[in-house]
């Protein structure tokens, strides 16, 4: 086993500004006869994402915060993969905020897709500089070696990648490294558990509210409980007189709301004697101009919204001279409520700001901008700030913004001391950013089974003019979302509403509102043609292979032989075109989401009145599947909490305030609601897309087109409870 | 502060917390053992489910004061080395997504299935009703704690 000698030095080596930038760490190799059955050296580093430990085996850095959507997992397989390692010899850990590995963040599903080229050629790269070192080391040829099982191999000779690690750390970086030809994977495409399973089973210390530092001490806030009100003054006398209560002081919100919210700040040495002071603090607020007072004002509001004339953002043909010449005319008007996040993990953050440093650990979407807010606040250099984040207690876009980690960093600011920010569940529903309401008109001219001309009108209380960037459709209105294109007179034309309400990011944001609306729509122009809802549909699909123009998320367009594949797909695995069970309706919808393309049947049953999903079919195509057990996982989450969503969840005001600040009044799906979800993915070598939304926006109209046809009458309005269908 | 003296695992621990404090807390932020969850802090979401002699309680519901010498157990110390057929079944499934609920989700199987071994799906349905998943993973927990019965 001669030939599995790499070196025969016994020093201690230390190499920096190596291939990758990298720091090295110990590095301790002894010749050795055989492979070495203990560590010699561990974590050198070769690029950003992978170092190779002396026994063989292989730290990968996860880039990319994990919100539950499993990329801790998937995106180090593609490193795996064209490293060409075993999976068991893999490590993973989670990645800081770190420069040299692009953008980190989790949001609009784009975590594998916008990761598979860059992370194949990252992992592909190191594969090349083990590959050159031990060319280089026995002098052979490099097309005569190649890689297998985490050894280099050429002819009778063998070398472990913890052998050569050494001599490869010293080797220009190959840019453009050979990439595996993808029928050879062996990694992705295999399902593979969870990489935290064993700690989250056992309890171990993972998410941000687990993290604690040294010299910590808790705070939690006080909110106003209407959106937007400003702090005119507090009364902190008596929550100062509990014991261990370190301080009571203002929080002074930032201009722009989605950055920082007025409060009040409530430090102590224990997190339950803030939470048991913050019930003694009074608190005075002045409320916002024009705060939306109830559901009712606001529906008002939507009503001269879509009435308005609004800006219009696609026009094909002429609809008005086809309305004037057609008289078979539909209208509808569909609405969706604000929904909440309602993430499982509340809010924390742990902030220690010093004279000229700052620590931030917790769990956000997007570290970078956590920093930057950090800088705003202290003025403290960005290059002085660290930040850790953690698994991540569900996001589903909440955590995009970091406002709570900005009132972690101006509290421990001016307490000079590290903090743990906690907010209660209570600060969740009072602090959260909700998911846009929203009012959908459309207007409809048919031929027969024919759709000749649409009109679509919106009015939303768009995210973005709330956040202050533009356009103010975007995010809200999506101008070539199916059927555009396929109807020869098409309009639409979208209404922005500013109100004092929070509103954000929630999984596939505005998509999972106008999907519903145009799904539903469609299925009315179906039934109201007297054609079943799949052949309406693929009838207006048509039957050649094109390319829709898409200048959304998902685009530049979108491919239709892709969209009958899976609509076709769900036709036959939920038994379409059998008769439905005894008591059983169902509903159809289909569409590209974010790349993914869906179609979704939903059977629900009727029990005197009130509905009860029976099951879910799903077919999706998102390309390439990169973790099969995870992509089934995220489908299935994605479906069931849509459910949720459409049964049960909208934001209820009275006077202004949230009628429901915790579980008791704001209701989840529970598991006696939820039905089984059947997946069906499609095998495809397209190019892998985002899996973590896609299938949450299909749910809402496949499900409301069957609770109609079960009950002989439209529902146009979310959620179902508010029908009492419930 | 009064000092209490609680049975955690197996072990007797001294904690100086105030009597009105919810046995959660104690446990998260006093013994440093995290796995228990918080979630709402009304008893609506089970995240912070623990066994009180072998029963599943709502530990952040739990004022300390009241616990006196009963048992209490938490994911930590559900099994020595995270083999408790639970475990062992919610591992084989890949159930959690974020994983938030889970040791919640856990421990109230655990204390179910002790009862019943032999669960049909409206009994699990029934006595996990009191945990939320907001990632709903139902289906995943549902085929686990089947895979746990029968190895119960
Ligand atoms: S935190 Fe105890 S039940 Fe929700
Ligand atoms: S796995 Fe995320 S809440 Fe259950």
């Amino acid at each position: 086993m001669s030939n599995q000698l790499t070196t025969n030095r016994r020093t201690f080596l230390k190499l920096s500004g190596t291939a990758g930038g990298g720091l090295i760490l110990g590095f301790n190799l002894y010749g050795c006869a055989t492979l070495p059955s203990d560590p010699l050296f561990t974590a050198l580093e070769i690029n950003a994402f992978i170092l190779i430990n002396g026994d063989g085996t292989a730290i990968i850095r996860a880039k990319n915060p994990d919100i539950g959507q499993g990329v801790k997992t998937s995106l180090p397989m593609i490193l795996a993969e064209e490293l060409d390692l075993p999976w068991e010899k893999v490590i993973v850990e989670q990645a800081e905020l770190d420069s040299r590995m692009g953008s980190q963040f989790a949001g609009g599903s784009t975590g594998v897709k916008t990761n598979y080229d860059n992370l194949r050629k990252a992992g592909a790269a190191v594969r090349d500089v083990l590959v050159r070192a031990a060319a280089n080391q026995w002098n052979v040829p490099i097309t005569e070696i190649k890689t297998e099982d985490g050894f280099v191999i050429s002819g009778r000779k063998k070398l472990h990648y913890g052998h050569l690690a050494e001599a490869a750390a010293q080797l220009e970086v190959n840019e453009n490294p050979p990439l595996k030809d993808p029928q050879d994977f062996k990694i992705i495409g295999k399902s593979k558990s969870d990489v935290d399973l064993q700690k989250i089973v056992t309890g171990q210390p993972l998410f941000g509210l687990d993290q604690e530092i040294d010299g910590m001490v808790y705070a939690t806030v006080l909110k106003p409980d209407v959106f937007g009100a400003k702090l005119r003054s507090f009364d902190a006398t008596e929550a100062l007189k509990i014991e261990g209560i370190i301080d009571v002081f203002e929080i002074e919100g930032m201009d722009n709301p989605t950055r920082m919210v007025d409060g009040v700040a409530i430090v102590a040495d224990k997190l339950w004697t803030a939470f048991k002071a913050k019930k003694l603090v009074k608190a005075n607020w002045s409320n916002p101009r024009g705060y939306i007072a109830s559901n009712r004002q606001l529906m008002a509001d939507f009503k001269k919204g879509i009435n308005a004339k609004g800006e219009v953002l696609r026009e094909d043909g002429n609809v008005d001279s086809e309305f004037r010449s057609n008289n078979n005319q539909i209208e509808a008007t569909y609405d969706v409520p604000f929904v909440s996040h309602s993430q499982m993990e509340p809010m924390n953050f742990i902030a220690d700001v010093r004279e000229n440093e700052i620590d931030l650990t917790g769990p956000t979407q997007t570290p970078g901008s956590a920093a930057g807010l950090a800088n705003m606040i202290t003025g403290i250099p960005r290059e002085n700030i660290k930040v850790k984040f953690t698994r991540i207690g569900g996001g589903f876009g909440r955590r995009l913004g970091n406002d709570y980690a900005s009132e972690a960093v101006f509290i421990s600011h001016k307490l000079k001391r590290p903090v743990k920010l906690v907010w209660n569940r209570e600060n969740d529903f009072l602090g959260d950013y909700y998911r846009p309401a929203g009012c959908y008109h459309f207007k409809a001219a048919m031929e027969g089974s024919k759709l000749t001309a649409l009109d679509v009108n919106i009015c939303t209380t768009s995210r973005y003019l709330y956040r202050g960037s533009s356009p103010a459709h975007g995010t809200e209105a999506f101008p070539d979302q199916q059927p555009a294109g396929m109807v020869p007179n098409f309009r639409i034309a979208y209404t922005p509403l500013l109100t004092n309400i929070p509103v954000g990011a929630l999984r596939t944001p505005g998509m999972n509102a106008t999907t519903f609306a145009y799904q539903c729509f469609m299925d009315e122009l179906a039934q109201n043609a007297g054609k079943d809802p799949i052949d309406f549909q693929l009838e207006m699909i048509g039957e050649e292979d094109r390319d829709m123009p898409y200048s959304d998320h998902g685009g530049p367009s979108y491919n239709t032989t892709r969209l009958r594949g899976v609509i076709n797909r769900v036709r036959q695995e939920s038994g379409w075109d059998q008769p439905a069970k005894d008591g059983v309706s169902r509903g159809f919808a289909g569409q590209m989401v974010f790349g993914t393309y869906v179609a979704c049947v939903v059977d629900v049953r009727n029990a005197n009145g009130k509905i009860k999903v029976d099951q879910v079919h799903i077919a999706a195509d998102c390309g390439r599947v990169i973790n099969p057990i995870g992509a089934e996982a995220q489908i299935q989450g994605g479906v069931t909490d849509a459910i949720s969503a459409a049964l049960y969840e909208s934001l209820e005001l009275d006077r202004g305030k949230p009628k429901a600040q915790n579980f008791d009044q704001y209701q989840k799906l529970r598991m006696k609601d939820s039905p089984d979800v059947h997946v069906h993915l499609t095998d495809s070598n397209e190019q892998p897309q985002g899996l973590g939304e896609p299938s949450y926006p299909i749910l809402f109209p496949a499900l409301v087109n069957a609770v109609s046809r079960s009950i002989g009458k439209r529902v146009r309005e979310l959620p179902l409870k508010k029908h009492g269908l419930v | 502060m009064p000092v209490y003296s609680i049975n955690v695992n197996g072990k007797s621990r001294q904690v100086d917390v105030d009597a009105d404090t919810p046995l959660l807390w104690v446990l998260r932020d006093t013994l440093d053992l995290v796995g228990t969850k918080f979630g709402c802090g009304i008893a609506q979401c089970g995240a912070c489910t623990v066994h009180l002699n072998g029963n599943a309680v709502r530990s952040c519901s739990l004022p300390v004061s009241t616990i006196g010498d009963n048992e209490i157990t938490t994911i930590e110390g559900l099994s020595e080395n995270g083999d408790h057929p639970v475990q062992s079944a919610w591992r084989e499934h890949d159930v959690p997504q974020c994983g938030y609920c889970q040791a919640g989700q856990m421990m109230n199987a655990a204390a179910f299935l002790s009862r019943n071994s032999n669960p049909s799906d409206e009994d699990i349905e029934n006595a996990m009703h009191g945990n939320i998943c907001r990632c709903a993973t139902y289906n995943k927990i549902k085929a686990a704690v089947k895979t746990a019965a029968t190895n119960m």
